[in-house]
């Protein structure tokens, strides 16, 4: 079993697109295939492949610190704990916890002497399974059918991270037992947290770019953090007849990586793309 | 005492790569022909602000010399192995998965942890310390445009993007606290993709959200997630549909659905990626999209309350104000 990250630091590039589209082709090629999109902020997977997401399979919690009155001696410990200054204190009073900036971590009640905060547990996201059928016909193809895994963090959370982390595991589980050939892991844009979990212990990874300054400066970012993260890469280069390519191989040589596709604009495939039916199409 | 009055102006969408930088840059220079204006690029994962206002932010134009401003913001647990018995407790308490125990002696995954400082908290023979990192830095430059760009960078691998971003923005009002003596000035604010930490932290605080978003059934799903985050802060915000003819039908529901929030639409052009490529701001093309932006501003002119304002109202004015 082999784990391929799709990455590319820049959004809209194509990750989605490139991620479908692989999955579709190693169908092609009598292999078992799991998607799992780990842009759990904005998944978009389902939408290109125009499935609805129907009762989730999992659901991700988290806990969250609740105050106990009757026991809080206002000490201003869990206060000073606080890396992410969501515990506010005014003089004399009982501490706030501020919502909007906790991650959950747990340093106020692992600190409170007199056990007065109490944890609650909360929904922070929810894991969705979809079989995905090719209805247009694969010559020879053992399998018609592939799996999608997506998940989707609660709006508003601060930490996507152990949603990401979560819906990996189960997308690992997930293909284990059902013995597939290849997970293919979806990323967010950008370097932050949950990409770095989706990318965490991938076998290999794509980077997706477009033949812009910007997609070039992006992609050394990203290139930058797979080396950190001794994941191997390859660019796939996206819209590639419409800008300026020299760029984008300086940055991948500069790396010491392979530009391994170039994918030229189509207007078809943007098309399929606003209309959820990127599917039908079995890309080289 | 100084009497100036900062407006924050957000450009978000959820989805990546639907004209965010595009938009802010454009409007950005619109404004800066009126008023005082800060543009704060907070895609402190990928910064592409600066590209879209001239020039690499690691090139020194016209002999400005960029300020930078090391960000510290994280910390990570040093381990001292001669003092830990091995219990497991910290690895236990690791929500971020951080910690992992290996040979009976707990081993850090610095790319995962969050520097929230529970190990140091919970480890019984006090063999944890916390030691701040750098973890990324905040650039000021003055454009060629004629006002100042503040823009971090997240270093890659490191966390705490959110806390950069909050850095960005008080370094911002520093720098509007140096512009002027009085009056408004207004800060356009550049988020990142998705819904997550930096993106709550650009808005948090603003004035005005405008959301950028294409007719495609990902741009319109994750229009309605940021959609939420903005709700609940309760910011008030427009509606910008980019690429609009690549899916008409869609772009028309979207916009009637978007009802008296919908302000303007943009249309595609191959020629822009062109534009885009070769770094020409789509002011200086004689594209549509110039134009059509140009329709936004004036709306959010209207909507911001920015009026073109003679002397001695203004003068008029400050005086009520102190």
């Amino acid at each position: 079993m082999k784990t391929i990250g799709i990455t590319g630091g820049k959004g809209g590039t194509g990750k989605s697109t490139v991620a479908v589209l692989l999955a579709n082709r190693f169908l092609a090629e009598n292999k078992k295939v799991v998607l799992c999109d780990c842009d759990v902020e904005c998944p978009n997977d389902y939408l290109l492949l125009g499935q609805r997401l129907k009762s989730p399979q999992k659901r991700v919690f988290a806990e969250f610190p609740k105050l106990n009155k009757a026991k809080c001696k206002k000490c201003g410990l869990c206060v000073k704990s606080c890396r992410s200054n969501a515990v506010f204190q005014a003089p004399g009073q009982y501490p706030v916890f501020i919502k909007d900036l906790c991650s959950g971590c747990g340093a106020c009640w692992t600190i409170c002497p007199h056990g007065a905060i109490e944890r609650k547990k909360e929904e922070i996201g929810q894991i969705y399974l979809n079989e995905i059928r090719n209805k247009s016909e694969i010559q020879n193809s053992k399998f018609k059918t592939f799996y999608l895994i997506t998940g989707m963090a609660k709006a508003g959370l601060e930490e996507t991270g152990p949603v990401v982390a979560q819906t990996k595991k189960f997308a690992l589980d997930f293909a284990k037992k059902i013995k597939a050939d290849y997970i293919l892991v979806d990323t967010a844009a950008g370097t932050h947290c949950p990409v770095i979990h989706a990318l965490l212990n991938v076998d290999f990874a794509y980077c997706i770019t477009e033949p812009t300054p910007m997609g070039a400066r992006d992609l050394g970012l990203i290139l930058d953090l797979c080396k950190k993260l001794k994941v191997p890469t390859k660019v796939i280069l996206n819209q590639s007849d419409l800008g300026d390519k020299d760029k984008i191989y300086s940055v991948a040589e500069k790396f010491g990586v392979d530009v391994e596709k170039e994918i030229p604009y189509s207007k078809e495939i943007v098309k399929a793309y606003t209309k959820g039916r990127l599917l039908n199409f079995i890309q080289e | 005492m100084k009497n100036i009055r900062i407006r924050k102006l957000v450009i978000s969408s959820g989805k990546g790569g639907v004209g965010k930088s595009m938009l802010s840059s454009t409007l950005a220079m619109l404004f800066a022909k009126e008023q005082k204006i800060i543009a704060v690029d907070c895609d402190v994962d990928a910064p592409n602000l600066a590209l879209w206002l001239g020039g690499d932010v690691r090139l020194r134009l016209g002999g400005q010399r960029d300020k930078i401003f090391p960000v510290v913001t994280s910390a990570k647990p040093k381990i001292d192995l001669n003092k830990c018995d091995g219990c497991g407790l910290c690895v236990k308490n690791c929500r971020f998965y951080a910690l992992k125990m290996i040979k009976s002696r707990p081993v850090l995954n610095p790319f995962v942890c969050e520097g929230c400082g529970v190990c140091e908290l919970v480890c019984p023979k006090g063999a944890i310390k916390l030691k701040p990192v750098q973890n990324g830095e905040i650039r000021v430059k003055q454009t060629r445009y004629g006002f100042p760009l503040i823009s971090g960078q997240l270093f890659p691998g490191e966390t705490g993007s959110g806390k950069i971003v909050e850095e960005i923005k008080s370094r911002a009002s520093f720098v509007a606290q140096n512009m002027i003596k009085a009056g408004e000035i207004l800060m356009i604010i550049d988020s990142s993709p998705g819904t997550g930490c930096p993106v709550i932290a650009a808005l948090k605080d603003a004035d005005f959200c405008l959301l950028i978003t294409e007719p495609s059934p990902s741009g319109f799903t994750d229009l309605k997630r940021v959609l939420e985050v903005v709700g609940h802060f309760k910011i008030p915000y427009g509606i910008v549909i980019n690429k609009w003819d690549i899916n008409p039908d869609l772009s028309n529901k979207m916009e009637s659905w978007a009802e008296h929030r919908f302000m303007g639409k943009i249309s595609y052009d191959e020629k822009i990626f062109k534009a885009i490529s070769n770094l020409v701001p789509i002011l200086e093309t004689k594209l549509k999209a110039g134009k059509e932006i140009k329709d936004v501003y004036n709306k959010l002119r209207i909507i911001l309350g920015f009026k073109k304002q003679d002397k001695k109202e203004r003068t008029k004015k400050d005086k009520c104000f102190l």
